[in-house]
């Protein structure tokens, strides 16, 4: 969510109240991400939003033009709508032969926030003519959601196809409610039972598609069985590789265990951590205070002195400090206190502390070699 | 596909939060000990870095049966343990119910044995049973995957795949850099050479 909201304020106030419905629609309290959403998303929303732009301001314009249009931000629409995702099931009702196209001033049957955000973009956009509100409802019909999602996926490629030649036909009087609209392909069955097994094998399809994008070397193998056989070997290997490492890290652990926090407290200070430097200064003081109450009296007293080094810096600067500022503020201190304190009796302890410290201050321009680089 | 930047951080502060906590005990256990502690660890962290899917439901599900891991988790999750041990919203067994089950298994077999008896071993019903079984492999290997049905399988395996990346990679990073530190700080060269052999690294 963090990531999408810059770029959101970019949008138009209606785009934001969509798409925010949206997220809210998936039902998910406090996810951190939407990888896949959140990338394309980003990418996809603008050109919507520009074509959109277009729409509104070529309001009662010619037929072409807004037929231009409507092609315009259909594809820009497919684009889109593919990559957003929504995870919740709907009750699909297939509406027998044709479709209903849902209404501007329906009254809405549920007050979902995203309907009402429809209707006033709707009621803004209601200059665009007839051609504009083929392109709303294709986009509503995408959208609504109500008491489930609605893949756009599914009545997109209808809506293509139908557009074009039924322009005229579509009827935007029909009452919103729960269920997605879903118009019956030429020459395919048109039972409620069929419509539905259509819209959940396509929407399989495209989480497949996705599964085949995220799993390597899956691009060549059509067909469920052998994608799930792929996904199946993939997750396991990727759990064993977590134990192996887990058990590395134990291997390497009981040494290191004086390190971990003066380590990250250092660490984290290094400018070669951009956007994640702010939020970690916080942590690093705390991780030494924990330190004193994990480690022995020797270690103690040890930390006592850096970190009072550490602390310093930290706390008198206000929070957005800039990275180089707090550098050079370890660089200037360190090398003074440190070498007093190499006078007190601490011995290889406290040779640790100070080499692994001062290295990653040092070498701040000179930049860790990338294995040791961590993106944060 | 990538994890985002903030699931990194997050998940990296949750491990180090973690690791922190439990680093008192790290010494007194065995190394066998040791590694299942960071991979509870690191699932902890990772699951709550999260936070609230069906496969992270799961997974802490599975790593509070036992009761020592309860306390842990406890205390790592907080609050947020008793909101994510609870049954979501969408229930955590699909209802079903029996007279229905009943009734579709017999119309299916039915089915089945009309089609089989005329044609014989029909290549529809060979692909049924491999994506089945596969189906239930995946079921399995998902944390919290047992109730959920095709679709929301895929979802929550495709975010398990991505998280499970991310975890990996994190701690392939985190294991490069107490192991340089580890050579850097062992070394018995003086400062400015321990510098130097830092740069040439």
């Amino acid at each position: 969510m963090q990531c999408l909201r810059t770029p959101l304020s970019d949008l138009s106030v209606l785009e934001r109240q969509r798409t925010r419905a949206e997220w809210q629609q998936q039902g998910q309290e406090q996810s951190d991400y939407h990888p896949y959403d959140a990338d394309y998303c980003m990418q996809s929303l603008l050109p919507v939003e520009t074509s959109f732009r277009a729409l509104h301001s070529c309001s009662g314009g010619g037929a072409n033009e807004n037929h231009g249009n409507v092609h315009g931000s259909n594809d820009c629409f497919s684009n889109a709508w593919p990559d957003i995702v929504s995870s919740m099931h709907c009750p699909v009702v297939g509406a027998a032969a044709s479709v209903e196209e849902t209404s501007v001033n329906a009254s809405s049957s549920s007050s979902s926030r995203k309907r009402k955000s429809e209707n006033t973009r709707r009621s803004k956009e209601n200059s665009g003519g007839s051609d504009g509100k083929d392109d709303n409802n294709c986009k509503r019909i995408k959208e609504e959601t109500g008491g489930g999602s609605a893949p756009p996926e599914a009545k997109r490629p209808n809506k293509r196809k139908e557009e074009s030649a039924d322009a005229s036909k579509e009827n935007d009087k029909a009452p919103k409610s729960d269920y997605i609209h879903v118009r019956a392909r030429r020459g395919q069955a048109t039972d409620s039972h069929s419509l539905a097994e259509r819209v959940r094998r396509e929407r399989i399809s495209q989480r497949m598609k996705y599964l085949q994008d995220l799993v390597p070397g899956c691009s060549k193998i059509t067909g469920k069985a052998g994608m799930l056989d792929e996904i199946i070997n993939y997750v396991q290997s990727l759990q064993r590789q977590v134990e192996f490492l887990s058990m590395k890290l134990a291997a390497v652990n009981p040494m290191m265990d004086i390190n971990i926090d003066s380590f990250f407290g250092g660490r984290e200070i290094n400018p070669t951590c951009k956007s994640g430097i702010i939020p970690m200064i916080g942590m690093s003081s705390e991780l030494l205070d924990q330190s004193y109450l994990q480690f022995g009296s020797l270690q103690h007293d040890m930390f006592m002195d850096s970190s009072d080094l550490l602390l310093r810096p930290n706390v008198n600067p206000p929070a957005a400090v800039s990275d180089t500022s707090l550098g050079s503020c370890l660089n200037v201190n360190g090398s003074s206190v440190w070498n007093t304190n190499l006078q007190n009796v601490y011995g290889v302890e406290f040779q640790l502390g100070r080499g692994t410290a001062l290295p990653f201050q040092s070498l701040q321009g000179n930049l860790l070699p990338n294995n040791l680089k961590m993106e944060m | 596909m990538q994890a985002t930047k903030s699931f990194e951080r997050a998940f990296l502060r949750q491990l180090l939060r973690v690791f922190r906590l439990s680093a008192v005990s790290y010494k007194s256990m065995s190394l066998q000990e040791r590694k299942s502690a960071i991979k509870l660890s690191a699932d902890v962290a990772m699951a709550s870095a999260r936070g609230s899917r069906k496969w992270t439901r799961g997974l802490i599900a599975k790593l509070s049966e036992e009761d020592e891991h309860r306390s842990f988790l406890r205390l790592i999750l907080g609050t947020e343990y008793e909101r994510l041990t609870k049954p979501c919203h969408g229930s955590w067994k699909i209802p079903r119910s029996k007279k229905i089950v009943r009734r579709s298994l017999r119309v299916c077999s039915r089915r089945k044995n009309n089609l089989r008896a005329p044609h014989g071993f029909k290549s529809s019903v060979l692909a049924r049973t491999l994506v089945e079984k596969r189906t239930h492999a995946l079921k399995r290997l998902v944390p919290g995957g047992e109730s959920l049905d095709g679709y929301s399988l895929l979802d929550e395996a495709l975010d398990y795949v991505i998280s499970l990346r991310a975890q990996a990679d994190l701690m392939q990073k985190l294991l490069t850099t107490f192991e340089a530190s580890k050579l850097s700080a062992l070394s018995k060269c003086t400062l400015p050479e321990r510098k130097a052999s830092f740069v040439g690294k």
